[in-house]
């Protein structure tokens, strides 16, 4: 068991007073009003895209998919960290994790929800989306992605509902402080949880259901967005390399972004009995592990290609390495691996600041990653691009795919903002239990 | 939807038309001015059917188009009104298609050769094209196992029909489009008999389920005859069965309802396996409101002590 | 670049049509692609002169000049021509890069301005071999790719070989576009410039017309043509005979001018297909750029500037 200092001296009480959520401060109006502002701006420009087509993209007839799509798989890399979080440190019975999985698992259910609305944004007739269920073609790996999606979707949201249940029951009590209509909100979600053994049995197997359940669906989500590209007879998507490859990514994404909303908490709720050093200490380590594996994967999905220089993939490596798409490649190496293992393998890396410094950079590089991936393969047909208007052969996004995706990306980061508005984003009851249990053990250890 | 209107839409095609000729043209167009050109086709299908097809084109230069909607009197030998054979307005191609009308029958049957005039309006646009009646009779024969087509071609003079040289036509096995030359060569040319035989050379060629095929005799835009046809139907192909089973099997690239079975049991097992799951922790969610409310019938709306 | 041949060679294929039809009535189904059923028939009866100044009666459908194909219902375009495989052959010795194929293409399938089904590219292999043009059209693969990856069935294979497209089914995710190797198919990213004749009509598959925004468009090999007896546009708009369209049944293509049996064809000059490597078996088959009848270099001046045709096609959309 670990030994946690700071939170041995803590009462109930206490920890339900600090706990709870907290109204907007100052500092919370603004950044949810940015965040509102931005989501708007894209709104707007979705709605023109609406209006004119997808015309207002600069995606053309050879680079068909662009910052969307990388923009999903970027989302979908960032859900996968509730899997990570929650079921793997929980099957594997790591206690430090209490403080962080919801906060994981929000980041999942919000992730998830944005990377399903990113592609319908990408498609060119939305209002068709229902033809996936009235015509769906099994043979699709897209459909194998929406039936992945949705159940996905689906765990992540049980996942964060189950652990919540006890904690609703701690917030029907302040209704004072909680305001009628949140208090109306807990009622309905949450008003028959009275804690009875037999209750929390359920509760307790049916989390553990979840957290094994969680995990094969996890793995296929990424699994068989990356295939959506290895399917296809592109250089530099086609690999067999490819899960693997997207998966430890999106774990070391997903990773990032959870050290940073830890410091991001940690600093607005002012939560530093609760996410403590050590949290980032073990934090740091788990990105760095996960670091290592991606630059792994990294190697090895470059290294064997570039090493025969097969003709189809030479003009690719070479614009990725050398060319055009060389900084932006570096960088995503760099940012996204490199340096982050740098300072991680420090001691002094892994405490909060240069955790959140690094968390940003993670995720920085791997949304960079993420179009390096789609937009420079589609540039490498396997026919030269020839008959068609200069614009058709080169991409840069287009300011409405800019405000689209900034949009997504806000709009993600406000559910995170609203959920930790409206529930505690540190589950109360079960850091009490752990309280009590730290504390019955110190007892008999002073006993003896 | 944006539309253009038809003018727009010809203008843009002219457009492309003159990016894909030289810049002279171009320069040369703005002086010339477009000429019409009006052409006429006579085709005798199977020594039975016969019609006429108009041609009017726009000449720009050396580039000719289409001359739609417009209409054109057709007469028969000479322009009055009991010899018109047909209006005909041309289509988005600029052709239009006439037939002989019964009415023109005594016309028709009083001379072996006939010249059709075209009149736009009042205008003779074309006044020269004549036709002799003409026959191609084809004859098949097998000598030792050699397939041979006689084809003889005969137009009608004085009321007898007599043989003619030196036509070109085709001669061969008619598809789906167009004829496949029988022997080595793409055409042949009649003899002083009016007539060509020739070696059918492509063995074993696919016929229809029965092993049918269709031979065919054309001849092209001859100055004399015009365009004629005939056709003979054969015993000489392969059998050939129309065959489904390429279409009809299970494959990734099949539709949804010729799904692989082994990616119906993985999908299905994996998704059944899965959402049944899930669904049974709903059914444990509802469990638990049932225990809460249970507890709320024994204990009042009392809550338990923390545990 | 005569233009007379030219017209003269869809003469040719009317009279097959018309030919097909009059044997059809007075002798046995000898035919597995009577014309006749294809054709609209309106029971209205026309009384005509025939060749021996008899009488007879034609159906008044005949009287245009390519009759009307009736409607055929979705499900009927979806499952195809019944025993027919289409293919074609694609001469590279005798392209000289007119793109007479590619501007009757985009003009009868009012492809959008600066997009294109057909392309002709301008291949050089490798340092030291010699280019050559390559006319490149939708290959209608045996194992296509893109219809692997359909999610909706938008895009199918039928069992005459042709892959097709549902524009109405379509909904724009892009993906065949990914899986195409042979970077065919084409969006409408805007709305679509269509004639008001093309806008009001429904919507076929077998037309692909009229276009959909939102929605992918490729070549179809003009099954609209082949159902009225015709050859696809770009085989009768080509000049020099590069492209041959035919019946793999039949054993045999045509340029319209000339016909070949199609097994000849391909042994006797050596006929190949693109990226036979990927396993698409496509419907295309090209004959090597030997022994050609231009030199590479009188290609070069009919290239042309998509871009400017793009910017002009723009420029009169905003004056709408």
């Amino acid at each position: 068991m670990e030994k946690s200092t700071s939170i041995s001296t803590l009462t109930s009480d206490q920890i339900t007073r600090d706990l709870l959520p907290q109204k907007f401060g100052k500092r919370g109006m603004i950044w949810t009003g940015i965040l509102i502002v931005v989501s708007l701006f894209g709104l707007f420009a979705y709605a023109r895209q609406l209006r004119y087509g997808l015309i207002v993209t600069h995606m053309r007839d050879y680079v068909s998919w662009g910052i969307y799509i990388s923009n999903f798989v970027f989302f979908v890399a960032i859900s996968l960290v509730g899997s990570l979080i929650t079921a793997i440190f929980r099957l594997t019975n790591v206690k430090w994790r209490t403080p962080i999985t919801r906060i994981a698992e929000i980041i999942a259910v919000s992730n998830i929800v944005f990377a399903a609305l990113i592609i319908v944004v990408d498609m060119g007739r939305p209002e068709r989306f229902m033809n996936l269920v009235l015509h769906g073609r099994i043979q699709s790996p897209i459909l194998w992605d929406v039936i992945v999606i949705s159940t996905y979707f689906f765990i992540s949201i049980l996942l964060l509902y189950f652990p919540l249940l006890p904690d609703l029951k701690i917030l029907l009590k302040f209704k004072k402080q909680t305001g009628k209509r949140l208090n109306k909100l807990y009622r309905f979600q949450g008003s028959f949880w009275k804690g009875t053994k037999e209750q929390m049995h359920i509760s307790d197997r049916s989390i553990s259901i979840l957290c094994i359940v969680i995990i094969p669906v996890a793995f296929m989500i990424h699994t068989v967005t990356s295939w959506l590209f290895a399917t296809t007879y592109r250089p530099g998507w086609d690999s067999t390399n490819f899960g693997a490859y997207f998966i430890s990514g999106a774990f070391l994404a997903g990773a990032g972004a959870v050290a940073v909303a830890m410091y991001v908490f940690r600093k607005a709720y002012k939560l530093e009995k609760y996410i403590t050093d050590m949290h980032f200490e073990r934090m740091g380590r788990i990105v760095v592990m996960l670091a290592l594996v991606y630059l792994y994967f990294n190697v090895n999905e470059f290294l064997t290609p570039a090493f025969k220089m097969k003709e189809s993939e030479r003009s690719l490596i070479l614009q990725l390495f050398v060319g055009s798409y060389a900084p932006m490649f570096w960088f995503a190496i760099l940012v996204g691996m490199i340096i982050p293992i740098i300072i991680l393998v420090f001691k002094k890396g892994r405490r909060p600041l240069p955790m959140f410094i690094v968390g940003i950079m993670v995720v920085v590089g791997a949304w960079f990653k993420r179009y390096i991936i789609v937009t420079p393969t589609l540039l490498h047909p396997f026919l030269p691009m020839q008959n068609v208007p200069e614009n058709f052969k080169y991409y840069f996004p287009s300011w409405e795919e800019w405000a689209i995706a900034g949009g997504s990306l806000a709009g993600a980061l406000l559910v995170i903002t609203f959920f930790a508005r409206i529930y505690p984003i540190i589950p109360i009851q079960e850091t009490i239990d752990e309280q009590n249990e730290l504390n019955e053990k110190n007892e008999k250890d002073e006993s003896k | 939807m944006k539309k253009m209107n038809q003018n727009k839409f010809i203008l843009l095609f002219l457009f492309i038309s003159f990016n894909l000729f030289n810049n002279t043209l171009t320069a040369q167009n703005d002086s010339v001015k477009p000429e019409n050109v009006v052409r006429l086709h006579y085709f005798n299908i199977n020594g039975k059917m016969q019609y006429l097809v108009l041609e009017s084109l726009l000449k720009n230069g050396r580039v000719f188009t289409p001359h739609s909607k417009m209409t054109y009197e057709i007469y028969l030998d000479s322009a009055a009104q009991k010899n018109l054979v047909s209006s005909v307005t041309t289509d988005e191609e600029g052709k239009g298609k006439a037939f002989i009308p019964p009415a023109l029958k005594s016309i028709w049957d009083a001379s072996s050769q006939h010249t059709f005039i075209v009149k736009q309006g009042d205008e003779e646009v074309l006044s020269d094209y004549t036709i002799t009646k003409a026959k191609i009779t084809i004859d098949t024969s097998t000598v030792d196992g050699v397939k041979n087509i006689t084809a003889t071609v005969m137009d009608l003079k004085n009321s007898e029909w007599v043989p003619i040289s030196d036509v070109e036509m085709r001669v061969g096995i008619k598809r789906l489009v167009g004829i496949v030359s029988a022997g080595d060569e793409p055409t042949y040319t009649t003899d002083s008999t009016g007539s060509v035989t020739v070696e059918l050379k492509k063995d074993s060629m696919p016929g229809d389920q029965k092993g049918n095929l269709v031979l065919a005799v054309k001849i092209q835009d001859n100055d004399e005859i015009g365009n004629l046809l005939m056709e003979k139907t054969v015993p000489w192909g392969k059998v050939t069965e129309h065959n489904t089973t390429f279409f009809e099997q299970r494959t990734l690239w099949s539709t949804r309802f010729k799904t692989p079975y082994w990616l119906l049991f993985t999908v299905y097992s994996i998704a059944i396996g899965i959402w049944g799951t899930l669904i049974y922790l709903v059914f444990r969610i509802i469990k638990i409101g049932k225990l809460g409310k249970q507890f709320a019938m024994i204990n009042g709306s009392d809550e338990p002590d923390d545990i | 670049m005569n233009d007379n041949t030219n017209k003269s060679r869809r003469e040719f294929l009317l009279t097959g049509l018309l030919a097909s039809a009059a044997v059809a009535g007075c002798s046995d189904k000898n035919n597995p692609f009577s014309t006749e059923d294809q054709v609209a028939l309106t029971g209205q009866k026309v009384k005509l002169l025939s060749v021996d100044g008899e009488v007879i009666e034609i159906d008044k459908a005949f009287l245009k000049p390519v009759p009307d194909t009736p409607q055929l219902s979705n499900s009927e375009e979806r499952r195809g021509i019944p025993g027919k495989k289409f293919v074609m052959v694609i001469d590279l010795s005798r392209c000289k890069n007119l793109r007479r194929c590619q501007s009757a293409c985009n003009h009868m399938h009012q492809v959008h301005p600066g997009q294109n089904w057909i392309k002709v590219l301008g291949m050089e292999d490798a340092d030291h071999t010699a280019p050559y043009w390559q006319p490149t059209t939708c290959m209608h693969c045996d194992e296509p790719p893109c219809v692997k990856v359909c999610p909706v069935d938008a895009t199918f294979k039928r069992q005459d070989g042709i892959v097709l497209i549902d524009s109405d089914r379509c909904i724009g995710c892009r993906f065949c576009m990914a899986a195409c190797p042979y970077s065919t198919r084409v969006f409408n990213w805007e709305e679509p410039i269509l004639t008001e004749e093309v806008a009001d009509q429904p919507y076929s598959c077998e037309t692909s017309m009229p276009q959909k925004r939102g929605t992918v468009g490729k070549c179809d090999f003009c099954p609209d043509m082949s159902r009225k007896g015709e050859l696809p546009h770009c085989v009768s708009a080509c000049p020099n005979g590069v492209f041959m369209f035919g019946d793999m049944n039949e054993d045999s293509v045509t340029n319209g001018a000339e016909s070949f049996r199609f097994s000849d064809l391909i042994k006797d000059k050596a006929g190949y297909r693109l990226m036979e490597d990927l396993g698409t078996k496509p419907s295309v088959y090209y004959l090597p750029p030997v022994n050609r009848n231009f030199p590479y270099e009188s290609g070069l001046e009919n290239e042309y500037k998509p871009d400017h045709l793009y910017e002009d096609a723009k420029l009169s959309i905003k004056k709408n």
